[in-house]
């Protein structure tokens, strides 16, 4: 049984729909990806999986029980805003809410010290938040989500904010996480992370799943159509072969080319050829930062 | 999972009794208590210390009969106010006073209609109440003896005429068989005169802090992780109750304060010659100051958790609070003016309203007599629409915190609870 189902869940605002039709399944140590643009509903999503507001229809089951206090305990939460107690040591606020969570004070104690030691911060404990700067702030407020070792865990904009050193850092953290079995839900904006992390995504778009599935396969459903060339000299009438729709060239060498089928790789390789040697000749798979622009993007306004 | 609420409760507390803030405030509070306390010793120190009576000039030589009346007056009582020094002239009268050898002066202007001069009191500052009073009783006097002088009076007669009337006011109680005595009264006046003070104070404070901690943990957006560990409910009861617990510690420090001064012997004496007894205090009123006191810190207390849930930057936070701050300040206010009409119809009315009854209904119970059956009527009605707005309170508290940016609209709430279906 998957630790989190989420089945068919509708929620309104008054007349305006937040969230229609929603279904999806996180197994034991799977990173899930929820992929939208700004106010297409995955916030509330999360808020109905928290248990802040109740589906209007629908239902959530936690390892097949349907919400209660008592599960509150499993789940851990980084909200998007990020935010802690200024004034209050490092060590008083995570042990208030981990206690809140559940746990006993000297458990929460001896987790925060490995946690501390594990990003490299023991000092902190008996510092006061508004003495750190953000990024390690938010390594705290990323502790305090999981040191109840929660069996789901729900990631909003895990990384923003932080410098590619801290993101790494995390970034291993949290599949430690998923490779220890935690369920997690993940949201973000960067789609390099969702293809390096998720198995299965969302797309919200307007309150609807418009693009539901395995990553592999959501790929599949789009062509290739993207070239990348390179050559020693200057390649000379790419644009004239049929099927190239769009050169452009790249900053430090280099041509890509949009195309309209995969097949119309082949042509270009053989008119590269005919200028001279070759050194790069690549037909990518779309990334999921088009995929996502694709389906979200173009049909905006 | 009751734990949950007691750790909110302690956390609160934990954090207010370490907080800088909270530690100066009461330090300074119970320091001034302690200066209060004394204020008794202090005030018989200082006046009635100097040793005796306040030196008035007269010039030598004139109306010596009225003079003659006024130092004959006061070598009869056993503590004369004042004590009157001959100046040679009328000039040098203002060059005395001006040295500090006086404290003031007579003069005097014939007034051939009253048959007794017209007499002006000079000194540094127009109000010296004790000795003009005093000066103003002996001139009466003074005149009663001269008047009556040719009328062939006995003296037993004068002593009659002399003698004030005997004018006692008593309360008349239903409950007691005694009724209080005016020095009671005055007591019980003087106590829940105070005790709305405090009451007032113990409100005001303890709400405006619950909602300001509220609207500062909104505001570093902690809360959006806090409601998803515990239901709000519990963390806004949480809340409420540790700081009110502070603020029972607080309390009990500085009455202790008070108190502690008030009862030491040097200070007591000089209360029970006021007639104020600390031990005569009715225990019926100390309980009921701390039920009014508890009643109406968890009705405004739930009233401004709910408000400080709603606002989103502590900035915003005093407009938002300003209905329920003007509602506390007409319930003490008709309080305060109501202490000299305990039963006027407006009391009788406010003294059922909710949000104005813990003042009322204390004051009454202190001053008046209230019938059984008012007192339990009033807290009856008390205690259901604590219940009522905590309850409503407790719902706008659980969407107010999810709510950020512009102050909703009561409109706005409402469609919010809807929408979150709580």
């Amino acid at each position: 049984m998957n630790p989190l189902k989420v089945d068919r869940i509708i929620k309104n605002y008054g007349d305006k729909r937040a969230v229609n039709g929603l279904s999806f399944e996180v197994a034991a140590g799977e990173i899930y990806g929820l992929l939208g643009a700004n106010g297409a509903g995955k916030t509330t999503t999360m808020r109905m999986i928290l248990g802040l507001i109740l589906p209007d229809e629908g239902d959530i089951r936690y390892l097949g029980n349907s919400y209660s206090e008592q599960q509150l305990s499993m789940l851990g939460y980084l909200p998007e805003e990020r935010g802690m107690y200024p004034k209050i040591k490092v060590s008083e606020q995570i042990m208030y809410l981990a206690q809140l969570r559940g746990m006993s004070r000297k458990d929460a104690d001896k987790n925060l010290k490995l946690w501390l030691e594990k990003f490299q911060v023991p000092e902190y404990y008996n510092k006061k938040v508004e003495e750190l700067s953000k990024g390690n702030q938010q390594k705290i407020q990323f502790i305090a989500a999981v040191i109840h070792k929660p069996k789901i865990l729900i990631l909003d904009e895990a990384f923003s904010g932080l410098d590619p050193v801290n993101v790494e850092l995390l970034k291993t953290t949290v599949k430690e996480l998923r490779d220890g079995g935690t369920s997690i839900v993940f949201s973000t904006h960067r789609m390099e992370h969702v293809e390096e992390l998720c198995r299965n995504i969302t797309i919200l778009h307007k309150s609807n799943p418009v693009l539901q599935g395995p990553i592999k396969e959501i790929k599949k459903k789009f062509p290739q159509e993207r070239v990348i060339v390179t050559a020693d000299g200057k390649i000379e009438g790419l644009d004239k072969i049929p099927g190239v729709r769009q050169v452009t060239l790249h900053e430090h060498g280099g041509y890509e080319l949009k195309v309209d089928s995969p097949a119309v790789g082949q042509s270009i390789l053989k008119h590269v050829l005919d200028q001279g040697p070759v050194n790069r000749f690549e037909v990518l798979e779309p990334t999921l930062n088009e995929i996502f622009i694709k389906t979200v993007g173009e049909s905006h306004e | 999972m009751n734990n949950s609420l007691w750790t909110v409760m302690s956390f609160t507390m934990r954090n207010k009794l370490r907080s800088k803030g909270f530690i100066i405030m009461t330090v300074v509070l119970a320091l001034l208590l302690v200066v209060v306390g004394n204020l008794p010793y202090l005030i018989e120190k200082l006046s009635g210390g100097s040793g005796g009576a306040t030196k008035v000039g007269y010039a030598e030589g004139q109306q010596t009969q009225v003079v003659e009346g006024l130092k004959s007056h006061y070598a009869k009582l056993p503590e004369p106010g004042v004590e009157l020094v001959g100046i040679a002239s009328e000039e040098q009268l203002k060059s005395a006073l001006e040295n500090g050898d006086i404290k003031g002066y007579l003069t005097f202007q014939e007034d051939a209609v009253a048959g007794f001069p017209k007499v002006t009191y000079n000194s540094k500052s127009a109000f010296e109440g004790g000795t003009s009073s005093s000066l103003t009783a002996a001139l009466q006097q003074v005149k009663y003896d001269t008047v009556l002088d040719g009328a062939g009076l006995t003296d037993a007669q004068k002593a009659q005429l002399h003698a004030p009337v005997s004018f006692q006011t008593q309360k008349v109680s239903f409950t007691n068989e005694e009724g209080k005595t005016e020095e009671e009264q005055g007591v019980a006046i003087a106590l829940t005169y105070v005790m709305i003070i405090m009451l007032f104070m113990a409100v005001m404070i303890t709400g405006q802090l619950i909602a300001t901690e509220i609207t500062a943990e909104k505001s570093s957006r902690v809360m959006e992780i806090i409601v998803t560990s515990v239901s709000p409910l519990k963390q806004m009861w949480g809340k409420i109750l540790g700081t009110f617990l502070v603020a029972m510690i607080q309390i009990v420090i500085l009455v202790g304060a008070l108190v502690a001064n008030l009862s030491l012997p040097h200070n007591s004496d000089i209360l029970k010659n006021f007639g104020f007894d600390l031990s005569s205090i009715d225990p019926l009123l100390l309980i009921s100051a701390i039920f009014f006191y508890l009643a109406g810190f968890f009705l405004y207390a739930t009233l401004f958790a709910a408000i400080g849930s709603i606002v989103s930057r502590t900035e915003d936070l005093g407009q938002a609070v300003m209905p329920i701050t003007m509602l506390t300040l007409v319930g003490f206010y008709i309080a305060i003016f109501g202490l000299n009409q305990p039963d006027s119809t407006l009391m009788v009315v406010c003294q059922y309203i909710p949000f104005f009854s813990p003042f009322i209904m204390f004051l009454r119970i202190g001053v008046a007599e209230p019938a059984w059956w008012e007192i339990a009527l009033s807290i009856g009605i008390l205690i259901a629409s604590i219940l009522a707005i905590g309850w409503l309170s407790a719902k706008i508290y659980r969407v107010g915190v999810l709510m950020y940016g512009k102050r909703p609209s009561m409109k706005e709430i409402v469609k919010a609870m809807k929408a979150y279906k709580v």
